[in-house]
């Protein structure tokens, strides 16, 4: 289907963006890769009056280092995520989660920032982002503001950026050497998180040292098991089968046709109990 | 796809079934809906639905098509068709009052959704808790509805119950919608302006003086269902089932054409 008539806007950095944003409001709304947008003005279920493009912000691309975190440009694509070192270095659960993220050809389109601003409860970056309590740079008419992941995701579909703000950049703290896990379940290999388990572990002389642990799709935002992390806290690493047992605590997982709450819980604990052991043994 | 919702309301079961069946009164509570007509038996209107980049307006009608008053049980037949697109949705809600003793009443509401065009290539994907907070955000508001519908002093109930109603966001909205026009005369159905907690004006229900969109409390971003563009002025209408219909249509599509 062809989409509904909208303007287009090509912002050449991100203050020209907040500035259409902030001139358009509600009507306007960011492009980012276009991977859940165009489809979706596609499908008629989305019509903008006006579009703004960041596409060509380069200030929003790109990974650097800042100290005790890395810094992620929110239009870098999935594709230069992977590939960056530094993010392989110090954030080995993004690219564990990123590699399962859609298929090539979207993950060449599409962004690490937009996928979060998405803020879809099946995509597996949220959840990542929530467990390596990652801080969200969101510019607006106002300047830069910086949320914590866990209060960026508000609702379905729905982040603390308004209206006229953008993301634009996504600190997270160096975990560098700590292991890592993204475990997924999904029916077909491009397909969503029918629920995905994001940890990691960092080992502390044979034991487990300190635990996160961020769920996809156990609920309307990607959700850390707290309990599961309060489990982990100083164990073995033999410990990760009773602690993920813990799992779904506290969560509300969707039924749907892909699965009821009860199966999702249960795929939770078998997911969180293999996720934190292959970060705890390894890598 | 079939959603219940239950609440207890402490008003006895005749007054709770007046309350019902008074479409101008409860019809506000449907957040994110416009009215464009009313004949006394059949509503025909809007809904209009957001969710994060997806906006789907659904325009049909509802109307009851049962009233057993003996058995205390409502059923509501809405129907409506996608603006922009072909498909369809339609709903039947059922709604029961028992006596659950002491003056108060138990109210059943059971949904049962059909959508037919496109959404039905995407399957039968539910999102049960969005329909659910939507049904709960409606049910909310009936509860509160029905509370104040209680004989007493005028505008009393009301104001007590706007505080509650402040919990649960979207209902402040649906009671922003005027109750000017409706030709309401109990004096408890003058819906005080759920923000300030002032109660409206007895005798003379006026419009509710501030853009509907101005309001809208943090929690109601979370499904923004409600249209501004509804107004003030526009009253709200009954079929709410029809945004739980939206959502789940949305829902489907915005998973599939995400990727």
């Amino acid at each position: 289907m062809i989409p509904a008539q909208f303007d287009y806007v090509r912002a050449g950095s991100v203050d020209e963006a907040v500035a259409a944003l902030a001139e358009h409001g509600d009507d306007a709304k960011v492009l980012a890769g276009g991977q859940s947008l165009i489809p979706l003005l596609r499908l008629r279920l989305s019509y903008p009056e006006v579009i703004v493009d960041v596409g060509r912000v380069d200030e929003m691309r790109g990974v650097r280092d800042d100290g005790g975190d890395i810094v992620i440009g929110a239009m870098t694509t999935h594709y230069d995520v992977l590939h960056d070192p530094l993010v392989r270095e110090h954030a080995g659960l993004i690219v564990d989660a990123t590699t399962t993220v859609a298929d090539p050809a979207v993950r060449h389109r599409g962004t690490f920032g937009g996928a979060l601003s998405h803020a879809d409860p099946a995509g597996d970056l949220p959840a990542v982002a929530v467990a390596l309590e990652a801080q969200m740079v969101i510019a607006g008419p106002g300047g830069r503001r910086t949320v914590a992941a866990t209060d960026f995701f508000v609702d379905y579909l729905q982040t603390a950026v308004g209206p006229d703000e953008v993301l634009v950049e996504v600190r997270v703290p160096k975990h560098t050497g700590w292991g890592h896990h993204y475990e997924k379940f999904h029916r077909v290999a491009q397909s969503w998180a029918i629920v995905g388990v994001a940890a990691v572990v960092r080992r502390d002389n044979g034991s487990i040292g300190e635990a996160r642990v961020g769920l996809t799709n156990m609920g309307a935002t990607p959700v850390r098991a707290v309990a599961v992390e309060q489990a982990l806290a100083g164990a073995a690493p033999d410990a990760a089968a009773a602690a993920a047992e813990h799992a779904a605590d506290g969560t509300n997982a969707p039924n749907d046709l892909n699965g009821k709450a009860d199966y999702r819980e249960h795929l939770a604990r078998v997911l969180t109990r293999r996720a934190v052991a292959a970060a705890a043994g390894g890598s | 796809m079939e959603l219940e919702h239950r609440f207890t309301v402490p008003v006895p079961v005749a007054e709770a079934w007046d309350v019902l069946l008074d479409v101008e009164r409860i019809a506000p509570c449907m957040p994110g809906a416009t009215v464009d007509s009313f004949d006394g038996e059949t509503i025909a209107g809007k809904v209009k639905v957001k969710v994060g980049p997806i906006q789907v307006t659904y325009a049909g009608t509802a109307r009851f098509s049962e009233k057993d008053e003996a058995g205390r049980r409502a059923v509501i037949e809405a129907n409506a068709k996608e603006a922009r697109g072909s498909g369809t949705a339609a709903a039947t809600i059922t709604a029961v009052l028992t006596d659950s003793g002491g003056g108060s009443t138990d109210v059943i509401v059971t949904t049962d959704l059909a959508i037919t065009g496109k959404p039905a290539q995407f399957g039968r994907g539910v999102m049960a808790e969005v329909g659910n907070k939507l049904l709960g955000r409606f049910a909310d508001c009936l509860a509160d509805e029905l509370t104040g519908g209680t004989p007493a002093p005028a505008a009393e109930p009301v104001a007590a119950a706007a505080p509650a109603s402040s919990a649960t966001g979207a209902d402040e909205d649906a009671r922003a919608a005027p109750a000017a026009g409706s030709g309401n005369e109990n004096p408890a159905a003058a819906v005080a302006d759920a923000t300030t907690g002032t109660p409206a004006p007895v005798a003379r229900p006026a419009p509710a003086p501030t853009p509907i969109g101005s309001r809208r409390p943090p929690e109601d971003d979370a499904i923004d269902l409600l249209d501004a563009a509804g107004g003030p002025i526009a009253k709200r209408v009954l079929p709410w089932a029809v945004g739980l219909v939206v959502l789940f249509v949305l829902w489907r599509l915005v998973r599939r054409a995400n990727r």
